[in-house]
């Protein structure tokens, strides 16, 4: 059986790795720009914690656990329908502010509106699904349907790759004056896209919250918006494997092991490492755009193909 | 009646310094066409500087003013020439540009801890007057910050629009090798205004910092503001930033005052302003990248 502390550790690189798969959906392929990615996942982890205790819900577990994680999601997925519609005609600095703006509106609104949420005080009360012993099994099995979870959407990801809806995409993300002049639909498969994407962030969310049992409005500030760009930007954006790759060589280093196999003071471990673990991920990602800004897998797989073919 | 002389001068005092970095963003903006989130960092560095300045040489608040712009504005140009300046040269795309200037504003977020310490600081300066401006008791600081927003915006705008460098700016960010051509140096003149736009928003993360407390997410806090009245004003020139800029102080102030509550405010302000960004659905104008 794993460390508890581990068990924590695995569970954040998994969840970075779930939302870094579907940046590269948003960001790699469509080239949405989500800043503002803590918004649709902190919408649906709040959505989820709502529900769940202000609610008398008349089923037990784990139906009440799949009933809030939907409604969650379709919380995320509305969102990220009218996100979506506000900055898909929008250059990427218009993006950037629709995208940051929703994610400040959320915290805003996570901290107003107390009675709901909490606010600063924070949600306690939210608990597994199941009960099959101590408190580390109830984790470790969270961990295991999460990782479950996540390689759901590697797969997904990986089929979209070699579909004609991948393809689709790519030509948005590439060329969308092009793609459009072919007469596909660019709008709406960029909002159609993000909703659903959105969504699947606020199905995480609701899974973060089961783990961490109490709402903070802390979980919604820039952390994970970054941790999951520097996991994408370094593994590769344009792979289906580097976000699993580059969350692995970034909060696997630090998460797990900094955390956990280097001999270091406890002191540091209050303030000095966690500042560090961001200044290192902000350098991380001048250092990766400016010298490899298709990181450490490269190409994607086809254009690696096509350049051998062609002799580029 | 009240309420409107209340709103206006709160307004204007409290959010003078976010005109201040509006206009420094602005020129980046307009003038190299580049999103800086970093420029958040420039206006946390100016308000760790004038700190610095002040608790370490026990300078005057009014003094501090010079070494936060001049080092906030070295930290921009550096910022420039080892960072933004490479990353154009390797054709780096305006999305990866972004995230590079996020990833810089993250690092120097979190580095200036390790030189600065990490608990909240404070500027130790003597508890400012209060003046009563139409009723509304304002402090000393906060209409010193007035002044030179509105005196350092005039000068700036002269700058821009009337001089021989301003004419060069604004030659450079329209045709970069016509510029060129005409014997305009693009690394002195670009060098100039990344530090001009530090300067700028050195002095207001210094009036930020003074008003409250020094904190590492000082400049980020105001960042999504300082983007949106840029993105906003910034269509109708340097002018368009100014009177924006100075609209949303009013509107944040008089909304804070009727809803009393800080936040729904911003939140009415973001909303607003994505309404308007959405209706207008502006490709803005490309400007040229310098």
């Amino acid at each position: 059986m794993l460390d508890a502390f581990l068990i924590a550790g695995l569970f954040e690189v998994v969840m970075v790795a779930g939302l870094a798969l579907l940046l590269h959906l948003q960001l790699g392929l469509t080239r949405i720009a989500n800043f503002g990615l803590v918004g649709f996942w902190g919408l649906g982890m709040y959505a989820f914690g709502v529900l769940y205790i202000q609610v008398d819900l008349p089923f037990g577990e784990p139906w009440q656990f799949l009933v809030c994680a939907a409604f969650g999601a379709l919380v995320a997925g509305l969102a990220g329908l009218l996100v979506g519609w506000l900055i898909a005609d929008l250059d990427t600095d218009g993006m950037l502010v629709g995208t940051l703006g929703f994610a400040s509106a959320v915290l805003i609104l996570a901290t107003t509106e107390d009675d709901l949420t909490g606010g600063a005080r924070g949600l306690g009360g939210l608990g597994f699904p199941y009960d099959i012993g101590s408190v580390k099994d109830n984790e470790f099995l969270w961990l295991v349907i999460a990782t479950l979870v996540v390689s759901a959407i590697i797969a997904f990801v990986w089929r979209v790759h070699r579909s004609p809806y991948g393809r689709l995409l790519i030509a948005v993300g590439g060329n969308e004056p092009l793609a459009r002049s072919l007469g596909k639909a660019t709008f709406r498969t960029k909002i159609w896209l993000f909703a659903l994407t959105s969504a699947a962030m606020g199905f995480l969310g609701a899974m973060y919250a089961v783990f961490v049992r109490t709402l903070e409005t802390a979980n919604l500030g820039v952390d994970i918006t970054l941790a999951v760009m520097v996991g994408l930007v370094l593994g590769g954006s344009a792979r289906v494997w580097g976000a699993v790759v580059g969350t692995f060589l970034s909060v696997g280093l630090f998460d797990i092991v900094i955390q956990f196999y280097l001999p270091l003071p406890r002191e540091w471990y209050t303030q000095a490492i966690p500042v560090l673990r961001e200044a290192v991920f902000g350098l991380t990602l001048i250092l990766v755009l400016l010298f490899r800004p298709l990181g450490v897998l490269g190409d994607m797989r086809r254009d690696t193909l096509m350049g051998k073919i062609h002799g580029r | 009646m009240e309420f409107v002389t209340q709103s206006l001068v709160i307004g204007l005092t409290e959010h003078a310094p976010l005109v201040l970095a509006a206009i420094g963003f602005a020129l980046l903006y307009r003038l190299t066409g580049l999103i800086n989130v970093a420029y958040s960092e420039t206006i946390t560095l100016g308000a760790y500087f004038g700190m610095w300045a002040n608790t370490s040489f026990g300078l005057d608040f009014y003094t501090v003013l010079i070494p936060a712009g001049l080092l906030a504005g070295l930290v921009s140009v550096a910022t420039y020439l080892a960072i933004f300046r490479p990353a154009k040269r390797r054709n780096v795309g305006g999305l990866e540009m972004i995230i590079i200037s996020f990833g810089l504003s993250i690092l120097l977020r979190h580095g200036l801890q390790f030189v600065f310490g990490y608990p909240v600081r404070f500027f130790d300066v003597p508890a400012p007057d209060t003046i009563f401006v139409l009723d509304v008791g304002v402090t000393s600081f906060r209409l010193l910050a007035v002044a030179s927003v509105a005196v350092l915006s005039l000068l700036l705008y002269l700058f821009i629009q009337r001089s021989r460098y301003g004419l060069q700016i604004r030659a450079l960010a329209s045709d970069e090798n016509l510029a060129q051509v005409s014997g305009i140096r693009p690394l002195a003149v670009t060098t100039m205004i990344w530090f001009i736009a530090g300067v700028a928003g050195g002095v207001a993360g210094a009036f930020y910092g003074v008003g409250s407390s020094v904190a590492p997410l000082l400049g980020w806090r105001q960042f999504l503001f300082i983007l949106l009245v840029v993105l906003v004003g910034g269509t109708w020139g340097f002018g368009g930033v100014i009177v924006i800029g100075v609209i949303t102080g009013v509107a944040l102030a008089a909304m804070a005052l009727t809803f009393g509550q800080v936040l729904y405010a911003q939140l009415a302000l973001i909303v607003a302003f994505m309404v308007i960004l959405k209706v207008r659905r502006n490709r803005l104008t490309e400007t040229a990248k310098v």
